[in-house]
This record gives structure tokens, C-alpha cells and sequence, in this order.
């Protein structure tokens, strides 16, 4: 009974947009109530002069769309990513000051990031290596299929957490299969990590140089505390550093590496990728496929040497071409031509609309001006600066994270 | 950025200032005006000196007076960053538009400032001085004729007009050297001999304090200058020791040895030269007449070793002669060597000790007090070189001088074995208040300014130094988040009382609970810890017990382990080592103790320091002779109770240690204070208040786990992306401006910005 509380209680403090619940109902576990840590959670209320929360509700709406500003300003950014993700398997991921545990949480957010990372960047790659005991190792080379990633993530076996990890040892490790990537995609690196120290067999500031020379942006997650050598090695690779607060935070931090970073002065020419768009073909009798060689009935057909590919986006398993259909060619699309922030509509604008354009649920009414004050608090409206219509917060956050798309502008099209 | 305080314009080499900063001026400026001595408490790393210098330098400037600034540090590396920020200062100035004509010098010791090839490759402080005279003295100079070795940089230095010597600016001792290098000149001599000159002078406290070395230097400064100590949360203890003399054993035999070397160098200086031994004893029966002359013309400093009657008379006749002398110095160290055997220790006043040595040995007191005069004068006469030599019979000297000189406040104490066990006899002539050494410096000039980043609890300072302050005061630090957070440990996660106190400092329970402390912080906190032992005894002992508990095992699975050592060359190896582990991320643990070199001087400024753990209250060794004869007497003499005075040392010690954690408000850290004592508000009180205001009430009485839940979330907090100062916790000229116009019908409201509290 205990274990479902819980998971209820989990669920509330996080402050999610889109996820996948179901991915999220099969991995909890919670450990004893004894082991958890105090939590103030009545000190996030506060009542205003009025005794009422409404502003403390307001305040939370906020923040939550807070993380949603973003440089909407059309720039070169590398739709073609490569990207390791080191995973700390360290003892310290058996802390449990995020719960259930940091290694458990960081798994569950991985295969999420996993997913997301593909959804949103359907033609990149992704790898993941793990670090424990002083050593590194690849659970999985880099590959389009988020499937692979995530199959080597939920096999057990590779998951104990042991030891102290090796910064080094990993960042080695990734460097030597990103160094082959072509140079139109960018090579990165995203590291998450549970531990404060790392051990390490030699200098790691020659490989951070080596970093640096090869465009290899490396970013950090820390899961404790900010130590300094990640700092240094984000800032001179120019990646991010950030600290979790909590468990939602974690996520925000995870997920601000999903849209592709912009691409670097350097690298930046343009070039010619061959790309191939496999054609849909439905047999009557199953065929084998040429990457897991099992008979199939559906699959693509390779544009250059007609073998049959059960998934896409991939790199053809015969003449390594790259596999891609045109809807996730678009869906990558919308990172170099991001729609614009909205903005914050003040009341004494306020009076022109009365619901929200695109789920219609109506905005609160203006309240308590009878003063002539203006209340500080914002009227729940926000406005798209191209077609000038009113949304709610919700829609807000939703347009932006997930259809890429203002339903206003679509709609002024015709 | 240029605003006024007063009517006084200042120029401050930064585009922002710091509230606190503000406040610091103006009280400053305040003492300086009524001419008073100020005790000022300023936390570190909110650029205490800058703003010290600003105002001062502003204040020279502005009015025609120019009073001289002596500004005195510990350790030379502060001498320098001083040094750098007066650069700083000026260039600011001059870029401003301000002409006017400036000095600035600094003055170190010989070893740091020589460029003479052999001398400057010697190791040692003591033997560069007495090489340096051999090449410098006098009467070797005179001998040039002679084809005797002579320093060529101390030579271009003489053909020089001092007016001229050094053009105007500022110079660190590296500008020295280089200036030196360049025109080939003795940058020591050159520094010294411009002292005269120059509106700021920057050295250490010895060069006004110690009554040998301040006799040479700083006897000429006038009387209006401004007088600075930074960092003197030691004066009192830097007062004593200029003022205490250890002898031991082979002292007293080296002091043998040298005055067998003096005999045969007056009987040969007899056999060639007669004449000088007559003239110097002619010299000498005239007296000082000339010295007491001076001193009343109100040139000179009082010399706490030449008292003012010491002047008016005359070396006494027994000890004119140089044979008579010599031989008067032998009769006296047999006595010590007498008075070392004995197999029990003694403590007696220096009255009971004169009393003694003059029925076995008829030495009287006034004799005694003209050893050091007259030793000094001797080894002119005779010309010696290799002073070094005569090192031990120095000091023989002095202690001689120092014990007929003062009755009250001083104390023999005699030890014959060391740790009550292995014969190694010292005669401690110790110097019990701290009043003695500064009373000139307080006496003659006008404005003394004290200041430091712990000085609390301020009341004790005037008390143990007898001096009025006309400005006392202490600041807070205005932060915009609070980066450094206090934890009072008192109780290990198994709720058993943690505590350093003799009774239970050995017992396992005590001892595995700091070590869990240790394990478990080193578990949450990234990069660099430090952590503070009361003494080097304990810390091994607690050391080897954690090392048989297998909790040593434990913390260097997350960070290594390096430990302070006395000796200096092992623990700097130490120090550069832990540096390297923090900065690559293995992460470090460095073990010292409360007293030691590392609490002193060095900062663990950002990745260097995370936390700060004050294992215990570092209150002194109680059982020490010489600490109960200071309790004693400041008990009977300023009415401090012992108590408190044990008290406020450790505090202030271990205020010391924390400190080390935070050099800089984007540094963050955490301060952790383990034992139970610390809980108690009378501990608590006696911390500075920039420190004390962020203890909040739960963060007084903690468990270790409730402490790393704490440490956690501050950290994770800390760790978060944070800028924008403005306004709270750094101030622009507009923020003056208003801060002034608001103050003029609000005075007399205390201010320290606003605090936020997170």
C-alpha cells in the first residue's frame, strides 16, 4: 500500500509536461519512509494579505514557464548530433537524497531523454557509456535506434553501481569513437554524474585540451554538487553545468541538451550530406530484414541497394548509407526556425479577449480593480506577437514544447 | 569611481563598492579626524585594503599635512598583494586626471630584497644580514684601499644623492629588485634609506614592534603618521614575543665560545692598535648625552629597550673597559649555566633573579642593563665581521638588557626537561603584557588603526593593549545569497556528545563520531576540506585511532587525505599536492591544526575549500607555564578573567580557521564547527558578527545527519547559476549618492545594507 502512496505523492511534486507515463509507472521503487529526507513542503505556500494561495499557485505556473524562454533568433545549429552519454555508476548513485534512488532516477530519466533526444532530433546519433570502478565501458556504440540504447540501459546486469567512476577513462572512451564522426555533425558529449571525485590514471587536463582541439562540446549534470573540474571542462568545451535541485529540476536540466546547440565558428561550412528516403513496402509473405535478419512483413526499402530495414531513422546495415524519412527531416526543422516567445499581457490589455485561442477554456476575469489598482499579479494571458491572439498558460507551454507550431499563425495562412 | 565622504574627495579604483565598504571609510575617516586609534573588524574578502588605502591615501592628498601612512602586514606575500593594490590605487588616480607627487615603498628583509650574487644564494635570514654587513659595514668600507671585498650595489648606492634616488611611484618589492637590477643599486638600502621620503611605507610589524629592529628603521618617523596593523587578530601575541627571550644549553655554550673569540680579538686589536680601545672608552664615558638629546628634540621613537633614564647616564665603569666587559659576560652566563642544572623547574620575577645572581656573582642590575649597548658597541670597535657568529651572545645581551630593564609584566621561567622527560633545560624570560611592546606606538603617534577580518570580541583588544579607541566597530557582510553557511555540530548521528574537553577528547565514541563527521562530509562536499585539530598532539592521536577504527579507509574511497606537519617544507609539499588533487577532481582532504601555518596564512579560496571543519575548540594548552603566569597577570592587571580570555583566544582562532574558507563573495563554502561547546551562546557571542548573524537558530544544535541534509541542500543551492549584485550587496555612485542623502536627515541610524535572508 505504502509503495503506491508514494509513487502518488512523486508524481505531484513533479512538474511535467510530456512524458511518457507509462515509461514512468514501470521503474518505481521507493525505499523506506525512515530514509528520506525532511521535507519542508509547506514552505513553498505561502498565504498573500488575503490569506489565499492564489498567488503562490500563480507564482509556480510561472516558473514553469520560466524555462521556456529561449533564443529564438534563426541560427546554424547541427540538426545532425552525435552524442555519448556517460553514465556515473558510482557508489555515490546509491544515495538516495533523490528518490527513489539517483541511479534509479537517472535511468528512468535517461531512457526518457533517450526518446526525447530521438524525437526531436530523428537524424542524430546517440551512444552510452558507463563509468564504475575506475574504468569505463560502452553499453551501447553510437546508433540511430533509440531502442538499442535503451535495451542495453534495462539490462540489469549492466547497471550495478560500483566503485568510484573515471572522468578520464570515459571521456577517453567517447573521444575515440567521436573523433571518426564526419564533420557535419557535431560531436558531443553528455556526462551524468553522481559522484564528487573521479579517479583518474593520468592527467586529465590533457584530455580536456584534447577535447577542446577536436570541437567535442562536453556537457555535465551533477547530481550532488558543483565540482570544479566539470565546471572548468564545460566552460572550455562549451558546454552547460548544472547542479539538480530536486528530481524535477533534473529533468529541466536533462532535457535544456535536447534542441541541437548552435554550431560552433569553426566548423561552420557548408556541406553535402547523401541521405537516403527508404520507400514503405508491405509484403504479402514475410522477408528477412537486413539488420536483424528475422523475417518481417512491413520495412523500407534502401533507396541505393534495396535491403530491407525494419526501422527508421537508421544507417542502411549494407551500403551504410543514411536512412531518413522526410517527416523527421521537418521535424528537425523547427530547431533552426523556432516560433517566438509569447509574451505576458498586462491587464489594462487585457479586455479584448475572453478565452483562450486554442483550447477556448475561458481566462479569469479581471478582479479586485475597483480601487483603480491594477493588480501586479499578470492576467493569465499571453499573446503571440505575429498574430497577435491570446493564450493560456497551458497552451503556451505546450506550443512551444511539443507542435513547434502557433495554431494563430496557422490559422491567419488562408 | 570618485565620490566624497566629508567633503573629502576619493577616488576608488573600482566601478562598484561594497555597502560595508562604504561604512569602513567613513568610520575611518572619522578616527582619522579626531586623531584617535580605531579597532576595526572587516570580514575577509571584502577588500579590507582597498578601501584602507583609498580613503588614506585620499586623506594625504587631500589636506596639506600629508600624513604619512605606515602600513603594517604579517607575512610577505600580504606585504605584496598590499603593495600590488596601491599600484592599483594610483594608477587610478593618475588616470583620473589627479597630479601629484607620490611615493610608495615596501620594505622587506635582506634575504627577499638582495641582489648580491654570493649573499643572495645564502639560506638563511641570519646569515644574508651578518654576510651583507661584512661587505657593508663602515669600517670595511674604509679599508677599501685595502683590496677587501666590497658590494658593488651598496656602493652605487652611496654616490647617490638620497633626494634623487628613486623617481616617483610605486614600487612592490619586485619594482625593487628590478629597479635595483637596472641601475644597479641595493634595493634593501635603497628602500630604507627612502623611507624619510615616501607618504607610504608598507612592511611588517616587526619593523615597529620588535625594539631591536624597529631602532633602525622606524626611530625617524614623525608623529603625526597614520599607523596601520592589518591582520591583527595576533597583535598581542606578536607584542609578546618581540619582548620574550628563550636561552637555551647550547646557547649558552655558543655564547662561550664567542666571548672566548672577543678576548683574543682585544688582545690582538690591543697588541696593533691601542688607540681605539682608549677612544671607544672615552666615547663611552661621555655617555649617551647625544641619543638623549635627540629624544628630546622628539626625533626618535622611545625604545621599550633603551627606557629614557637608561639615557641619561652613563655606561657604568665596571664594564667601560673591553677586557672588564668580557670578562663581566662570562662571569654571567656561568651563573645561567649554575642556574640550568637545577632539576625542578623555577619560576621567579626577574627581581628574585637579579637578587640571587648578585650574591653569587655580585653582577648588579645597572651593569646588566647596558649589556646590549655596549656588546654592540664592542663589536664596532673591534670591527668584527660574521655577526652570525655572535648570534647566541647576542641574545645573551639582550636578555640581560630586557631583565634588569622591567620588573613587572615579565617572568622567569626555568624548564628543565622538555615533555617532563628528556633534559633539555630553557630559561624563558617571558614578556607577559602586550602593552609593553606597542605602549611607543600608541604614545607617539596620533592615529594607530588595528583592523582585521576577526577581531571580535572587540572590547579585549583595548584591554590587552591599554588604548583607547575612538572608533570601534565591527560590519556585517551584505550578500546577495548566503554563501557560507554555519553548522554547530553537537552531537554525532548516534546522539552521543561530541566534544575536544580533555576528559572525553580519547574516548572511542567521540573520537568515531568526528570521524563520521569526516567520512560522511566527504561524501557531500566536492573538491577541497579542511579540517582544524586544537593541536598537533591530538591530531595524531585521533589520527592513529581512526586509522584502527578503518575510518580513514572510508574517506579516502572519496578524497585523499594530506596532513600539516611543523615542518614547513613538508607541509607546503603537502599544501601543493592537495591543491592538484582539488583541482582535478579527485578531491582532497587536508588535516592541520588550529594554530599552525595553514590557519595562519593560506586561503582555500573556491574549489580549495568547500567546508571548514573545526574539530573541537582550539583552546590553548592550559597546562603551559608560561600561558598560566599571562592568565595570572592579566587577571591581577586588566581584570580579565582567565576564563574569558581562554575563551576569546580560541575563538578567535577558530574564527581564523573558518575564515579560510571564504576569500570573496562568489566564493561560497561551508563552515562546520564540531563540538558541543560550540552550541553554548557565550562560545557562540564571541565569534566576529559577520559570521555570527548568518548561525541561524537551527543550525546551533545538530546531529551530523541532520547537518549533511543541511549541507546538502546548501550546496545543490549554491551550485545554481547566480549574478546581480547591484543595488543589495554592491553599490554604485548613484547608490552613495542617495545612501548620503538619506543619511543626512536619518544620521545616527546604523547601517550595513540590506541582508537578505534566503
Amino acid at each position: 500500500m505504502s509503495k503506491q502512496y508514494k509513487y502518488k505523492q512523486a508524481k505531484i511534486t513533479e512538474e511535467f509536461i510530456d512524458v511518457d507515463d507509462e515509461i514512468q509507472n514501470s521503474t518505481q521503487q521507493t525505499g523506506y519512509a525512515w530514509e528520506e529526507e525532511y521535507k519542508r513542503s509547506w514552505d513553498v505556500l505561502q498565504e498573500d494579505e488575503d490569506g489565499s494561495l492564489k498567488r503562490t499557485v500563480e507564482n509556480l505556473q510561472h516558473r514553469k514557464r520560466k524555462r521556456l524562454f529561449r533564443d529564438t533568433a534563426t541560427i546554424r545549429r547541427g540538426i545532425i548530433r552525435h552524442m555519448f552519454l556517460i553514465i556515473d555508476l558510482s557508489e555515490a548513485m546509491m544515495e538516495k537524497d533523490l528518490r527513489p534512488s539517483r541511479l534509479d532516477l537517472t535511468l528512468l530519466y535517461a531512457e526518457q531523454f533517450i526518446l526525447e533526444y530521438f524525437d526531436q532530433n530523428p537524424i542524430s546519433q546517440l551512444g552510452i557509456i558507463v563509468t564504475k570502478g575506475g574504468y569505463a565501458e560502452k553499453l551501447s556504440d553510437l546508433t540511430g535506434n533509440p531502442m538499442n540504447n535503451i535495451r542495453a540501459l534495462k539490462n540489469k546486469k549492466n547497471t550495478d553501481a560500483d566503485g568510484e567512476p573515471s572522468l578520464q577513462n570515459s571521456l577517453e572512451m567517447a573521444r575515440s569513437t567521436l573523433i571518426h564522426v564526419p564533420s557535419h555533425g557535431s560531436r558531443e558529449i553528455l556526462i551524468i554524474m553522481g559522484s564528487l571525485t573521479t579517479c583518474d590514471p593520468g592527467d586529465i587536463y590533457d584530455t580536456i585540451d584534447n577535447l577542446v582541439n577536436e570541437n567535442i562540446r562536453v556537457s555535465v549534470v551533477g547530481l550532488a554538487a558543483e565540482v570544479q573540474i566539470c565546471k572548468l571542462m564545460c566552460k572550455k568545451t562549451k558546454g552547460t553545468y548544472g547542479v539538480v535541485l530536486n528530481e524535477a529540476h533534473f529533468k529541466d536540466l536533462l532535457f535544456e541538451i535536447i534542441p541541437p546547440p548552435p554550431v560552433s565558428a569553426t566548423q561552420n561550412k557548408a556541406e553535402l550530406v547523401i541521405m537516403g528516403f527508404p520507400s514503405s513496402v508491405t509484403d504479402a509473405s514475410p522477408s528477412l530484414c537486413a539488420c536483424h535478419s528475422k523475417p518481417t512483413i512491413g520495412g523500407f526499402i534502401c533507396a541505393r541497394c534495396h535491403s530491407k530495414i525494419c526501422d527508421l531513422p537508421t544507417d542502411c546495415p549494407v551500403c551504410e548509407l543514411t536512412l531518413v524519412s522526410s517527416p523527421h527531416l521537418a521535424r528537425s526543422y523547427h530547431h533552426l526556425f523556432p516560433i517566438n516567445n509569447f509574451v505576458e499581457v498586462p491587464w489594462n490589455n487585457s479586455v479584448s479577449s475572453t478565452h483562450c485561442f486554442s483550447c477556448q477554456i475561458p481566462f479569469p476575469p479581471l478582479l479586485g480593480v475597483r480601487g483603480g489598482a491594477v493588480p501586479i499579479e499578470n492576467s493569465g494571458r499571453y499573446k503571440c506577437n505575429k498574430c497577435h491572439q491570446h493564450f493560456c498558460i497551458d497552451c503556451d507551454v505546450f506550443v512551444h514544447e511539443v507542435i513547434h507550431n502557433c495554431p494563430g499563425c496557422l490559422a491567419t495562412i488562408h | 569611481m570618485h565620490f566624497t565622504i566629508d567633503g573629502l574627495p576619493i577616488y576608488f579604483p573600482y566601478d562598484k563598492i561594497y555597502p560595508e565598504q562604504y561604512s569602513y571609510m567613513a568610520d575611518l575617516k572619522k578616527a582619522i579626524d579626531v586623531k584617535g586609534h580605531c579597532l576595526l573588524e572587516m570580514p575577509s574578502g571584502t577588500g579590507k585594503t582597498v578601501s584602507l588605502l583609498s580613503l588614506i591615501i585620499a586623506y594625504q592628498m587631500h589636506y596639506p599635512e600629508k600624513r604619512k601612512l605606515i602600513y603594517c602586514s604579517r607575512t610577505v606575500p600580504e606585504i605584496e598583494k598590499a603593495l600590488a593594490e596601491l599600484q592599483n590605487l594610483i594608477d587610478y588616480r593618475r588616470s583620473q586626471g589627479v597630479e601629484e607627487s607620490f611615493l610608495g615603498i615596501g620594505l622587506t628583509s635582506r634575504k627577499n630584497l638582495c641582489l648580491h650574487p654570493t649573499v643572495s644564494k645564502q639560506k638563511w635570514g641570519k646569515t644574508v644580514d651578518a654576510k651583507c654587513r661584512n661587505l657593508t659595514a663602515s669600517w670595511v668600507r674604509d679599508k677599501v684601499n685595502e683590496n677587501v671585498e666590497l658590494c658593488n650595489f651598496y656602493e652605487t648606492l652611496e654616490s647617490y644623492d638620497p633626494q634623487e634616488l628613486l623617481p616617483d611611484g610605486v614600487y612592490t618589492l619586485e619594482d625593487l629588485r628590478n629597479f635595483g637590477k637596472e641601475n644597479s643599486i641595493c634595493p634593501y638600502y635603497l628602500a630604507r634609506r627612502m623611507i624619510p621620503f615616501a607618504d607610504v611605507v608598507i612592511y611588517s610589524y616587526h619593523y615597529l614592534l620588535d625594539p631591536k629592529v624597529a631602532e633602525l628603521v622606524s626611530k625617524e618617523m614623525s608623529k603625526d603618521c597614520i599607523v596601520v596593523f592589518d591582520e591583527a587578530h595576533n597583535i598581542d601575541n606578536v607584542c609578546i614575543e618581540s619582548l620574550s627571550i628563550d636561552l637555551t644549553k647550547p646557547n649558552l655554550d655558543a655564547g662561550a665560545r664567542s666571548i672566548a673569540k672577543l678576548t683574543e680579538k682585544i688582545e690582538e686589536v690591543k697588541a696593533k692598535d691601542s688607540e681605539k680601545l682608549v677612544d671607544e672608552y672615552t666615547k663611552l664615558v661621555e655617555g649617551l648625552k647625544a641619543a638623549r638629546e635627540a629624544r628630546d628634540e622628539d626625533m626618535f621613537m622611545a625604545n621599550p629597550v633603551l627606557p629614557n633614564d637608561l639615557l641619561e647616564e652613563a655606561v657604568p665603569g665596571n664594564i667601560r673597559k673591553a677586557e672588564h666587559f668580557v670578562a663581566f659576560l662570562r662571569r654571567f652566563i656561568e651563573y645561567l649555566k649554575t642556574r640550568m642544572r637545577i632539576q625542578h623547574v623555577v619560576a621567579e620575577t626577574p627581581n628574585s633573579f637579579l637578587l640571587h645572581l648578585r650574591e653569587l656573582t655580585f653582577i648588579e642590575k645597572k651593569p646588566l642593563r647596558f649589556c646590549s649597548q655596549r656588546l654592540t658597541s664592542l663589536v664596532r670597535t673591534l670591527e668584527l665581521t660574521d655577526l652570525d657568529e655572535y648570534y647566541a651572545l647576542h641574545k645573551v645581551a639582550a636578555f640581560a638588557t630586557l631583565l634588569a630593564t622591567y620588573d613587572t609584566g615579565f617572568l622567569l621561567i626555568l624548564e628543565p626537561f622538555e615533555n617532563e622527560t628528556v633534559p633539555n633545560p630553557i630559561l624563558h624570560y617571558a614578556c607577559l603584557d602586550a602593552s609593553v611592546a606597542i605602549r611607543p606606538v600608541f604614545q607617539r603617534f596620533k592615529t594607530v588603526v588595528i583592523t582585521s577580518g576577526t577581531l571580535s570580541p572587540l572590547d579585549m583588544y583595548p584591554k590587552m593593549l591599554s588604548f583607547n579607541a575612538a572608533i570601534q566597530e565591527s560590519y556585517s557582510m551584505t550578500l546577495t545569497r548566503n554563501c557560507f553557511l554555519p553548522l554547530v555540530i553537537t552531537r554525532g548521528s548516534d546522539q552521543v556528545a561530541i566534544s575536544s574537553k580533555f576528559e572525553v577528547r580519547n574516548d572511542p565514541a567521540v573520537v568515531r563520531n568526528f570521524g563520521q563527521i569526516l567520512v560522511e562530509f566527504s561524501k557531500i562536499v566536492p573538491d577541497g576540506i579542511v579540517a582544524f585539530f586544537p593541536s598537533y598532539l591530538y591530531m595524531e592521536s585521533i589520527v592513529a585511532m581512526w586509522n584502527d577504527m578503518g575510518i580513514l579507509n572510508e574517506a579516502w574511497k572519496h578524497k585523499l587525505i594530506f596532513v600539516e606537519t611543523p615542518d614547513a617544507a613538508e607541509t607546503s609539499l603537502a599544501l601543493e599536492n592537495y591543491r592538484t588533487a582539488c583541482d582535478n577532481g579527485r578531491g582532497a582532504i587536508l588535516l592541520s591544526v588550529a594554530r599552525g601555518k595553514v590557519s595562519e596564512g593560506i586561503d582555500f579560496d573556491h574549489n580549495y575549500g568547500r567546508a571548514v571543519i573545526m574539530f573541537g575548540v582550539p583552546y590553548q594548552y592550559t597546562e603551559n607555564r608560561i600561558l598560566k603566569a599571562r592568565l595570572e597577570f592579566l587577571r591581577e592587571n586588566y581584570r580579565i578573567r582567565e576564563n574569558d580570555f581562554l575563551t576569546f583566544d580560541a575563538m578567535r582562532h577558530a574564527a581564523q580557521c573558518v575564515g579560510r574558507v571564504l576569500r570573496g563573495k562568489t566564493d561560497y563554502g561551508l563552515m562546520i564547527f564540531a563540538d558541543k561547546r560550540f552550541g553554548r551562546g557565550d562560545k557562540r557571542n564571541k565569534l566576529p558578527r559577520w559570521i555570527n548573524q548568518y548561525i541561524t537558530d537551527t543550525a546551533t544544535n545538530l546531529s551530523t545527519d541532520m547537518a549533511l541534509v543541511i549541507a546538502k541542500k546548501f550546496l545543490r543551492s549554491m551550485a545554481q547559476p547566480f549574478d546581480d549584485q547591484m543595488g543589495v550587496s554592491l553599490w554604485t555612485v548613484e547608490d552613495i549618492d542617495s545612501k548620503q542623502r538619506g543619511s543626512s536627515h536619518l544620521s545616527g541610524v546604523g547601517f550595513g545594507g540590506r541582508i537578505i535572508q534566503g
